[in-house]
């Protein structure tokens, strides 16, 4: 059977975010790919060089719209730490608060998106219905839905008081019963499952090649988080599993985001019930003292790290950024090999790939 | 990650590189290597302590050298370190080693003018096919 | 008497096609979000379509790249006339935060003429679509 080269992208139903592809195809099945990334290059590590510290923690949210918590939570980190600034825990509890419901957020969204390209359109309405819940409490909490704001370098600037947190928990426990919904679904629906399962396979060896961090890893059996490993924040204070799954495919990382949603939950449930009594930020100086940091958080889609280098002055030398998509991509060539073209939203979407944090 | 016997292993292993271990946040540890031995080095690490996984590689143009930085994690940090001249800056790739570096030396090919030799596929990751104003992070460039 | 329908049809039932050209995601998130139960714009005749051959308005987010700027003008160009640009959020205004950037070449209107500015960083639903209704007052 001769072969046949498909553009796909950047503009194209399959795909949320411009990128592009080369399918070379014998008849429905797909023998190599290519892939072309950097239509969202803003040229980040730049711009971030010719702003100081403080204008950067604004930049640094709109490197990626989903997960601009965790960024803003990594680079203040970094920056903390090259300060020498001891973060209140009142304001670290706030801070992690807003980790798990990004990760909630962002699991539902995937979940929603992964649903749609796969025709189940139903469970995409209902989840981002429901994912509504969370952007609520957010709006409720910072100000805004997508972009919070809520880190400044020392802490963050908002707070809430017993009522809210009151309030928000017996949202949590709504949005529990529906995620609940979800996960049956996912465990039991027979069309679900014969679209997922098998598709977009990585082994445990493969992931490690590729250095492929977050959800993917963990569905190939690959056992790490940095909550639990290398626990910032206040991770280390408390009680929650990494999710593994041992299948590899779209299926098991559905699995494995869905039950992540479940412990994220609990999470926000200890760290409203816990949180402690205290100021919310100390104050930072402008000017940061010569120093390099590496700051790792783990995002929605895994390890998202910061390398700073500070000179005195108070703009940053250097800020690198690797953001997880990156180690994804880079898997990408080998789940899309010998799959039928009819299978590539579904893989595409299984890796919950976020182009502007690749492309920055 | 057991940081001591790590260095122990480079010490012996490369007795003439300047190393100078130092501690930086968060829960990192850094050395400096020659260009030459960077590649041996993360052979060695990979063979005899099972690192493998490079979250990234840093590059900063520092105004008299190209520096790089490869960050290695396994439940603690280690970067290691080595200089490049700024007119000739190449150094051997590591992605027959670790296939995940490939995204990450062509990101610092082609923002500092790095050369990796040995890399099969050292296209534009980021910029633009027709880019031709110079790598953007070396400082000369505006 | 076709033209009032046809222009009756185009006001009460703008089929939009969305294009990031180099955008964080927050505003598409957030376009995203008009079709599901909470904002439900198909109730207003919104549909969001796949070609840019069967779309009246082109909904965009991002900062050019200079990798867009051709894919971006294509689009444009592939759109049946009458069409309408909107510029969802600041940096489609203007390159917001990412202005200076070495790759951007700044707001959507220096590719594409835009006939509405919707601003916000990022553009809440509800701004999206006080924009569009506003957008759809003007074409009579």
């Amino acid at each position: 059977m001769s072969r046949i080269t498909i553009p796909i992208g950047p503009q194209h139903p399959a795909l949320k975010e411009p990128i592009s592809f080369l399918l070379t195809v014998e008849g429905e099945r797909i023998v190599e790919s290519a892939l072309r990334i950097g239509y969202v290059h803003r040229g980040l590590e730049r711009i971030f060089q010719d702003r100081n510290y403080v204008q950067n923690v604004h930049v640094v949210e709109r490197v990626c719209g989903i997960c601009s918590h965790v960024h803003t939570t990594t680079y203040c980190q970094g920056v903390e730490a090259l300060l020498g600034l001891e973060v209140p825990p009142r304001a670290l509890y706030i801070r992690t608060l807003l980790c798990e419901m990004e990760r909630i957020h962002s699991h539902l969204l995937w979940l929603g998106v992964l649903a749609e390209h796969i025709g189940f359109t139903t469970l995409f309405m209902y989840t981002w219905r429901d994912r509504e819940i969370v952007l609520d409490v957010m709006e409720e909490l910072s100000g805004g839905r997508v972009a919070h704001a809520v880190n400044i370098i020392g802490g963050v600037r908002i707070d809430l008081d017993r009522d809210h947190a009151h309030s928000i928990l017996a949202r949590l426990d709504e949005l529990e019963r529906q995620i609940e919904v979800f996960v049956r679904i996912v465990q039991h629906e027979r069309t679900f499952q014969a679209r997922t399962r098998g598709v977009g396979h990585l082994s445990a060896e493969q992931v490690r090649r590729y250095c492929v961090v977050g959800p993917v890893a963990r569905a190939s059996g690959v056992d790490v988080d940095l909550r639990r490993d290398a626990p910032y924040a206040v991770y280390d204070r408390l009680k929650f599993r990494a999710i593994i799954a041992q299948e590899g495919d779209v299926w098991a990382r559905t699995m494995v985001r869905s039950m992540e949603t479940i412990e994220s939950l609990e999470m926000c449930r200890q760290l409203l019930t816990e949180l402690p009594e205290g100021p919310l930020a100390v104050r930072a100086p402008r000017r940061v003292p010569p120093g390099e940091v590496v700051s790792r958080c783990e995002a929605p889609r895994g390890e998202l790290v910061y390398y700073i280098r500070s000179d005195g002055s108070d703009r940053p030398a250097r800020v690198k950024v690797r953001t997880p998509t990156l180690t994804t991509l880079m898997t990408l060539p080998d789940q899309l090999r010998d799959v039928n073209t009819a299978d590539v939203p579904t893989v595409l979407s299984g890796v919950d790939l976020c182009i502007a944090c690749a492309d920055r | 990650m057991n940081v001591d016997l790590i260095l122990e292993a480079l010490r012996e292993g490369f007795p003439t590189d300047p190393l100078e271990p130092q501690t930086m946040p968060i829960d990192e540890t850094i050395v400096t290597l020659t260009p030459e031995n960077l590649r041996p080095a993360v052979q060695m690490l990979i063979t005899r302590f099972g690192l493998r996984h490079l979250s990234t590689i840093t590059g900063i143009d520092t105004g008299d050298e190209i520096e790089l930085l490869y960050h290695f994690w396994d439940r603690q940090g280690l970067t290691l370190r080595t200089s490049l001249p700024r007119e000739d800056a190449r150094i051997a790739t590591l992605t027959d080693l670790i296939p995940g570096a490939a995204f990450y030396e062509r990101e610092a090919a082609e923002m500092l003018g790095v050369v990796f030799e040995g890399h099969t596929g050292l296209d534009t990751l980021l910029l633009p096919d027709d880019w031709d104003s110079g790598p953007p992070l070396r400082k000369e460039v505006e | 008497m076709i033209d009032r329908i046809v222009r009756w049809a185009r006001r009460k039932s703008p089929w939009v096609l969305h294009f990031n050209s180099g955008g964080c995601n927050g505003c598409d998130i957030e376009i995203v979000d008009l079709l599901t139960p909470r904002y439900d714009v198909e109730r207003l005749g919104i549909l969001k379509e796949a070609s840019p051959r069967h779309a009246d308005v082109l909904l965009c987010t991002g900062p050019v790249t200079r990798q867009s700027r051709d894919r971006l003008r294509r689009i444009y160009e592939q759109m049946p006339a009458p069409r309408w640009v909107v510029a969802v959020g600041s940096c489609c205004c203007s390159g917001g935060v990412f202005r200076d950037g070495y790759n951007v070449l700044g707001g959507v209107d220096r590719v594409v003429p835009v006939d509405m500015y919707v601003p916000g960083c990022p553009c809440r639903p509800e701004a999206i679509i006080d924009g569009l209704v506003r957008l759809l007052e003007t074409i009579e």
